[in-house]
């Protein structure tokens, strides 16, 4: 069924994680995304997955939903894993030379982390921000985060307001969409058989009624707001103003203090080589 | 003669999230040839996805569904042809209509079956005739058509497709008592001249009273009582106990019954109770 898809789905909950202002998720989750992609050795690699792991445990979101989420993306990643695995050419001699197939060492470990980041980011992002925020919360939050830009004539509220519609409608399309399947398969529409034209051919029934309602739809959701006087965001009071607390600072504080640690991993191991044994700096501190 | 069978059926939507919900829950009943049964419960009860199990659009977790005595899921692969046998209509059909005329939309079935372009034009003529939609609406696009005359193109484009059975999820839903009427004896005609075995979902107790033979009652994902409208509506306070209501005229027949008044017959349509009182003043009905 289309309504197994996880990704980006809202889990309601009372976490620590959910109670967060949606405004330090965002930023929060934006400290993690450059986090994640400047991390370049495995003892870095190894701080993210412990703090992605704490992250699920405060949620309290179970893994079996978490990983339902990563399930729609997995031809990427083996996609990317395996460009990675055989386009990295390495200095050393190629462990497998077959005619025009080289695999270098630095080939696989630039592979499996590329996975790991994948899927690191995907879950991390998920459980700080999609998962644990109301989509309302969210568009909220950007909203407020890019309040400044108001300044210079740009309606900031016009555009949360369509994301806002566009992210309440997705369950209702989704919903839709099973919906006219399955009167469509009722009539014996076939979906999954045939040549490609002829798959294509048969989305016809389901494409045209959902248009037609959505374009319904999106005439009586304009009526019901005239009919409330909906005017933009001129002289427009919300019902929960967004406010930084305590826990917020805390949760800042943290942030900072991991990307921190992570650069510090970057930078630090040239210094102390010499008080390391090799073999730990060379497992720890391997550059990817 | 049985015709249509569920047997200790289970489903869950949602299976594995937390949003996961029992929406059957070891459910049996069946359905019997050329009759007409009702489907009532409340909104939730799990009508509509016992409906949607009947053709499968869905697997059920638990139990089977047969269909002639056969598990209509034996061969999952052969699935969409029990889709042709037992025609379904779901709730507010009007939305499944795309095609440019109305006499394409209503091909659309019988396209999928196979069938020859004449064979097709005999199955269109008949569903149109059985859903009172007039030969003038058949060039026409569909989405010139009025909310009502949507419903009954969409009713004849599975008429057209002649399934055995013919589920139909509250074809009358939302329409005024003309529309009603006209919907409901067309199928019930339908059902004299073919032998179809019918399934209607309603939430009117009268429609019920008026056009079937059984009632099936659900309740909490289960069924809570199954039998002859006699049955049914002769027990008003079961059924206001799971908060369902039984047909006013009922109401009526068993406040008289209550000043000591003996009426007999079929206390549960207009007539029946209008003939029993016919009876007890002495009169003959007949």
């Amino acid at each position: 069924m289309i309504s197994d898809i996880t990704l980006g789905q809202y889990f309601p909950g009372d976490s620590c994680i959910h109670k967060l202002d949606p405004r330090t998720k965002i930023i929060l989750t934006v400290l993690f995304i450059v986090t994640v992609f400047l991390v370049n050795t495995p003892l870095g690699f190894l701080t993210i997955l412990l703090s992605v792991i704490s992250l699920i445990l405060l949620s309290r979101i179970s893994i079996r939903v978490i990983l339902k989420g990563v399930k729609p993306i997995i031809y990427v990643l083996i996609f990317t894993a395996l460009i990675n695995l055989f386009m990295t050419k390495g200095e050393s001699q190629p462990l497998v030379d077959f005619y025009f197939i080289e695999i270098y060492k630095e080939g696989i470990i630039r592979a499996v982390f590329m996975a790991l980041r994948v899927i690191l980011l995907i879950i991390g992002t998920s459980v700080l921000l999609t998962y644990t925020t109301s989509p309302i919360s969210l568009t909220d939050g950007i909203e407020s985060l890019l309040s400044p830009l108001k300044k210079i004539k740009i309606p900031v509220h016009v555009f949360a307001m369509m994301m806002t519609i566009a992210l309440r409608f997705i369950p209702t399309l989704i919903e839709e969409t099973e919906k006219i399947m399955n009167a469509q398969k009722s009539r014996g529409a076939d979906f999954s058989s045939g040549s490609l034209i002829k798959r294509a051919k048969a989305l016809i029934p389901i494409i045209i009624p959902l248009f037609v309602s959505s374009f319904k739809r999106a005439d009586e959701l304009a009526v019901a707001m005239e009919c409330r006087c909906y005017r933009g965001d001129k002289n427009r009071t919300k019902l929960v103003k967004l406010e930084f607390r305590g826990r917020d600072y805390a949760w800042f504080g943290i942030g900072l203090v991991f990307l921190a640690a992570v650069i510090a991993l970057m930078i630090i191991p040239s210094h102390i080589t010499g008080i390391l044994p090799e073999t730990v700096y060379n497992v720890f501190f391997y550059k990817i | 003669m049985t015709k249509l069978e569920v047997k200790g059926v289970s489903f869950l939507y949602g299976k594995g999230t937390p949003f996961e919900k029992l929406a059957l829950d070891n459910v049996s009943v069946s359905f019997e040839k050329g009759k007409i049964t009702g489907l009532i419960g409340h909104t939730g009860s799990g009508k509509s996805t016992l409906v949607s199990l009947l053709n499968g659009l869905y697997k059920p977790e638990e139990g089977e569904v047969l269909l002639d005595g056969v598990n209509i899921w034996q061969k999952p692969s052969e699935i969409s042809k029990i889709r042709f046998r037992v025609g379904l209509v779901m709730q507010y059909p009007e939305y499944q209509l795309f095609d440019e005329t109305v006499r394409r939309d209503i091909e659309f079935g019988p396209r999928n079956q196979g069938l020859s372009d004449e064979e097709i034009n005999e199955r269109v003529n008949e569903a149109i005739r059985f859903t009172g939609i007039t030969e003038d609406l058949l060039e026409k696009s569909p989405f010139e058509l009025s909310g009502g005359q949507k419903r009954r193109v969409a009713i004849a484009g599975i008429l057209a497709m002649r399934p055995e059975v013919l589920v139909l999820d509250e074809p009358a839903a939302g329409l005024d008592p003309r529309g009603r009427r006209e919907i409901l004896g067309g199928l019930s005609d339908y059902v004299k001249e073919s032998g179809v075995t019918l399934i209607l979902v309603s939430h009117s107790m009268e429609d019920m009273a008026y056009y079937c033979d059984n009632v099936v009652v659900m309740s909490d994902s289960k069924v809570y009582k199954a039998g002859t409208v006699d049955e049914i509506f002769s027990s008003a306070t079961e059924l206001e106990a799971i908060g369902l209501d039984v047909p006013v005229i009922s109401k009526i027949a068993s406040r008289l019954k209550a000043c000591g008044i003996e009426l007999e017959g079929k206390l549960y349509t207009v007539g029946g109770v209008r003939d029993a009182i016919i009876n007890y003043l002495g009169g003959n009905a007949k």
